[in-house]
């Protein structure tokens, strides 16, 4: 009986404390993390993994390495988040440690030409793709139509330079501003929104023919 | 007094100055002015115009893609590599530990053994010093002793021949001449047999 009570005051406190961790902003996430709770780096995976995974897949296209590259982010943090400077954004700093991954995964790529970007993401598109986002609903052709879109505009994001289609993903999927791009890439501000604005352009110019 | 001073922001705008606000344009982070000079463009010029369509229906179609999510098992497998990482770290913790501990006494060691070896190459150095001195000349001064002079009663009687002979003759007159000693003890001594 006693352990039954005991058992329930421990989930009722996990319960308590998962709240609080939620409630928290990030900085405070990360402060009580170091102050030994544990379960303060969940709070951190959860609110990271699905942005990052989806920064990380738009930059390299390869969805299964995207996912050890995401885990190899939170590794890194794990390991290294005594280091973090609390006087700037946690975000940043996550994002910045997955850039990096990011561009020496492509920087690899380029070194061994036999694994291309479209390649891998083709192969990724017709097997491992969830296809929950699309409304069962629509018609055949409907469906059809939407994921054919989408892989046009994959495809087309794969073709843009690696450091344009870079700020590209950070602004449009991500949202950041110029300013943490610039510090995401480690570049100055006039270069992002000249990378951006040629980014955008290239997108257009690409992926036009398939959408008029 | 218009023409004086020149607006400094003409309502009209160039397609070059419409090209090189567009990024803020698209982003909506245009000031009023500006903003209404880019629309008051796009509504005069038609290739500028369809540029900005294209660009935000490009952008709109990539904005709405829609977000993949971690697979079943990507928790998990996280998990595992931070528990691996975690026991890799301890490894890692304690093999320092050890290592520096090592390194301290090899650093020991490796004085000790200077020393020593730097006390045994003093020893040996020194001793060959020893060797090599090149003590400076010394006149060696030895007094001449002074030769008693015989104090006998009988004085002695020497054998002796001239130099002008061969040597066996001079052999055959000593055995033959009396034999009478030197030193007058020995004398004396012969005397009382």
């Amino acid at each position: 009986m006693a352990d039954i009570v005991r058992k329930k005051v421990v989930s009722v406190e996990g319960a308590t404390v998962r709240e609080r961790l939620q409630a928290m902003d990030d900085s405070a996430v990360v402060t009580a993390f170091l102050g030994g709770e544990e379960r303060a780096f969940s709070e951190l995976v959860t609110r990271y993994q699905t942005r990052l995974l989806n920064f990380v897949y738009r930059t390299i296209g390869d969805r299964e390495k995207a996912e050890d590259l995401v885990q190899e982010v939170f590794i890194r943090v794990y390991r290294h988040l005594h280091r973090f400077d609390r006087s700037k954004k946690f975000s940043t700093w996550v994002y910045t440690i997955a850039s990096n991954l990011a561009k020496n995964e492509l920087r690899n790529r380029s070194r061994n030409p036999l694994v291309l970007f479209q390649t891998v993401q083709k192969n990724f598109q017709d097997e491992d793709r969830p296809l929950q986002f699309e409304d069962t609903t629509s018609r055949p052709d409907d469906m059809y139509r939407k994921r054919h879109l989408r892989e046009v505009v994959e495809e087309s994001v794969a073709k843009l330079p690696e450091h344009h289609r870079h700020v590209f993903v950070l602004r449009e999927l991500e949202g950041k501003s110029y300013e943490e791009i610039a510090e995401i890439t480690e570049c100055n501000l006039g270069t992002v929104k000249s990378r951006l604005n040629r980014a955008r352009n290239s997108f257009a110019e690409i992926i036009a023919p398939y959408v008029d | 007094m218009g023409y004086l001073f020149p607006d400094p922001h003409p309502i009209s705008m160039d397609c070059r100055e419409f090209s090189e606000k567009h990024l803020a344009f698209v982003d909506d982070t245009l000031a009023g002015i500006e903003l209404v000079r880019m629309q008051r463009h796009t509504a005069e010029c038609d290739t500028c115009a369809r540029q900005d369509a294209k660009v935000r229906r490009a952008l709109l179609l990539f904005r709405n893609l829609p977000p993949i999510e971690p697979s079943t098992g990507f928790s998990d497998r996280l998990e595992a590599r931070l528990q691996e990482a975690h026991q890799n770290d301890l490894l890692l913790e304690t093999t320092r530990v050890n290592l520096k501990r090592g390194v301290l006494a090899a650093t020991f060691a490796t004085l000790a053994s200077a020393l020593m070896l730097a006390y045994i190459g003093n020893t040996l150095y020194q001793t060959e010093v020893a060797r090599d001195v090149v003590m400076p000349p010394v006149v060696a001064i030895a007094t001449e002793p002074d030769l008693a002079p015989i104090t006998t009663s009988t004085p002695a009687i020497v054998a002796s021949a001239s130099a002008g002979l061969t040597i066996w003759p001079v052999a055959l007159f000593a055995e033959e001449a009396p034999v009478q000693f030197a030193h007058s003890r020995f004398e004396m001594a012969k005397l009382d047999r």
